[in-house]
């Protein structure tokens, strides 16, 4: 019993974790009306600036957290500013595919730069797990889940509430119509994309946190991306919800019925989910109902 | 192509693929070039142009789905690899003749797709480009977890060599002429499925899919069908693939190649069978160019190793998709049919 309670809270935490860099996407959409199919390679980068600024200038960490962040959000703005830009206003299938070239391409560059050699990182959040009765908690899930729904509430809050968090909402509806309402699309877009940038190096500081770093890390990109669609495309709150319950549901399959089957159906399960919702309720569970039906 | 001042009087006229002689003259030249060609250039090149037969079948697969019916598709990888596995599971298990394994092959990916394509029915956008990722991950997790008598599992399948009359296609050149002909009637049938009814639906559903509710087409089926034509393109082209390389395994069909069919469809133009063939001819030589010159790169700069080649495909080809989407949406076709009609309407403006 010990142990399914634990299980369930630690596949709670990574789905947090999930929900986090799933709030890149949600961020971009959000501001954007952009899908972000690069989100995982920003992981990556950001994990690769962090491992620049800590284990190769020899930072500390007190200097290289901020300075991780702000060079992340300048990647995120270079990107808008070379290729995104330029498709304000273009079809869907015009966005979606430079994002997909966006994937490969930063995957390649990543690659060409720093080459398929596994790195070591540094350890952000204490190593020694949290021990609650014989329960095991890892400190970096646990810090990183608090992370992410103090994130998710400011951000929540600022997209909501004040006036320039609404502006952005409007981009999200319509390109044209918010352009001509006065809204600054270009800017809007350049927000989402260095905020996006920046959640997605949080992640990768959580995710990697004194484990090794290699390029095959922004699979956990497409692991969030069922996170992004359960909760819906435009609420932040909701993938806080949709985190937990996609991670418990990993969580569980991975150590109950996996065993039994003698495969990883565990990893698989988040498409699974991702495949039901699309067929079930392509909105997700708090998104807008904006989706035309055929 | 006709001069200025004739248009077409029928429907039959209208729906001509070829037109006029130089054409004909041209297509044979054309086809008589290809088959002579394993007489004419090294065996290095025969390699490269196998390749590039069966990318076109899969790439005009995915020009029927992408191209004309509007239907985001990042899983045709995954169906290549559907029809891969069912011909090489045919033809090591049961013996089968490549004669029945190939046809059999697109059938299976085609049923793969319209399960996929029959999401299509309630979502549309990049919600459906979503669908079909989720399918690249469950043909990944269907191959590596199922119990590896009947996939492989992680080892892959070792294919036997195709075989017609005691006549072993194993070479190149014995290839080449295989490849050579399911190529020419995959093309020449998709060629006939755009001027057809399905061709026209999938047109409309593509330029308006409520204006063509309207007008009594079943926007549903017709996007499902864009599914299963595909696929069914891919399979064959799989199978093809199968038969090629002798043996399949699922790292040949990730999403990063899904991502590189749809690069070709984009450099070609979507909309073209035309396109998609020249998109398939452009990407492979690039291919081949970084192939050659990579590994002398990779000397100079040591520590990436073997994988400059794919690092450098995905840096190219995601460069040119998003140059293309940025400054030529529509492909190099459009401009080749924009000089096309400025030629035939000259010297009037329009």
């Amino acid at each position: 019993m010990v142990y399914f309670i634990n299980d369930i809270i630690t596949g709670a935490l990574i789905g947090l974790l999930y929900s986090l860099v799933a709030m890149g996407f949600v961020v971009i959409y959000r501001a954007s009306k952009v899908f972000n199919f690069a989100q995982g390679e920003l992981v990556i980068i950001g994990g690769f600036i962090v491992w620049f600024t800590t284990m190769q200038a020899g930072l500390s960490l007190w200097l290289s957290i901020p300075l991780s962040l702000v060079l992340a959000g300048l990647v995120g703005y270079a990107i808008e500013r070379i290729f995104l830009t330029k498709l304000i206003g273009e079809s869907v299938f015009s966005m979606v595919m430079v994002t997909v070239g966006l994937l490969i391409l930063l995957r390649g560059l990543v690659l060409l730069v720093f080459g398929p050699a596994v790195r070591p990182f540094p350890i952000i959040f204490p190593l020694k797990p949290l021990f609650l009765g014989d329960m095991l908690i890892p400190m970096n899930l646990l810090m990183g889940g608090i992370i992410t729904i103090v994130a998710a509430v400011g951000l929540s809050w600022f997209f909501n509430r004040t006036r320039s968090g609404l502006r952005m909402t409007a981009v999200a509806e319509d390109h044209v119509v918010a352009s001509s309402m006065g809204i600054s699309v270009k800017g809007s877009i350049a927000f989402a994309w260095v905020l996006g940038a920046i959640l997605s190096t949080i992640g990768a500081m959580i995710f990697l946190s004194g484990k090794s770093l290699t390029f095959l890390a922004s699979d956990i990109g497409f692991a969030a991306l069922p996170v992004a669609l359960f909760a819906g495309l435009e609420s932040i709150g909701g993938l806080i919800l949709a985190g937990i319950i996609i991670g418990i549901a990993q969580s569980l399959t991975t150590n109950y019925l996996d065993p039994l089957i003698g495969g990883s159906l565990g990893s698989v399960v988040p498409y699974i989910i991702m495949l039901a919702i699309l067929l079930i309720r392509p909105t997700g569970l708090f998104g807008w109902r904006t989706i035309e039906r055929v | 192509m006709d001069p200025s001042g004739i248009f077409p009087t029928s429907y039959r006229s209208d729906r001509r693929i070829i037109r006029t002689r130089w054409q004909v003259l041209a297509l044979v030249l054309f086809m008589a070039l290809l088959l002579l060609a394993p007489y004419l250039v090294s065996g290095r090149i025969i390699a490269i142009l196998n390749m590039m037969m069966i990318s076109a079948v899969i790439a005009v697969g995915l020009q029927i789905c992408t191209g004309y019916a509007g239907q985001i598709n990042l899983g045709q990888a995954a169906f290549m690899g559907v029809g891969a596995y069912t011909a090489s599971i045919l033809a090591s298990k049961t013996g089968l003749t490549f004669l029945l394994t190939i046809p059999l092959a697109g059938l299976s990916a085609a049923l793969f797709g319209f399960l996929f394509g029959l999401t299509a029915a309630r979502i549309k956008g990049f919600y459906l480009a979503l669908t079909t990722i989720a399918a690249q991950f469950l043909f990944h997790f269907a191959v590596l977890n199922l119990p590896s008598t009947w996939m492989g599992g992680s080892n892959g399948i070792t294919v036997p060599p195709a075989e017609l009359f005691g006549l072993r296609f194993v070479g190149e050149t014995a290839q080449f002429y295989m490849n050579f002909a399911v190529t020419a009637i995959m093309v020449a049938g998709a060629f006939g499925i755009v001027r057809s009814r399905f061709g026209r639906a999938f047109v409309a559903v593509r330029d308006d899919d409520v204006a063509a509710g309207i007008m009594g087409i079943n926007v549903a089926a017709t996007k499902a069908n864009a599914f299963l034509i595909g696929a069914f393109y891919a399979g064959v082209g799989g199978a093809l693939w199968a038969y090629l390389i002798r043996f399949v395994g699922v790292d040949q069909f990730t999403l990063f190649h899904s991502i590189f069919f749809v690069a070709m469809i984009i450099v070609g133009g979507m909309g073209s069978i035309v396109g998609a063939l020249v998109g398939v001819f452009i990407i492979r030589i690039i291919q081949e160019i970084i192939a050659t010159v990579g590994p002398n790169i990779a000397e100079s700069v040591s520590f990436l190793g073997g994988d400059i080649v794919f690092a450098g495909m995905n840096v190219v080809l995601g460069g040119v998709i998003a140059l293309f989407m940025i400054l030529e949406p529509k492909g190099l076709m459009h401009r080749w049919n924009i000089m096309k009609s400025s030629y035939r309407i000259w010297p009037f403006p329009y």
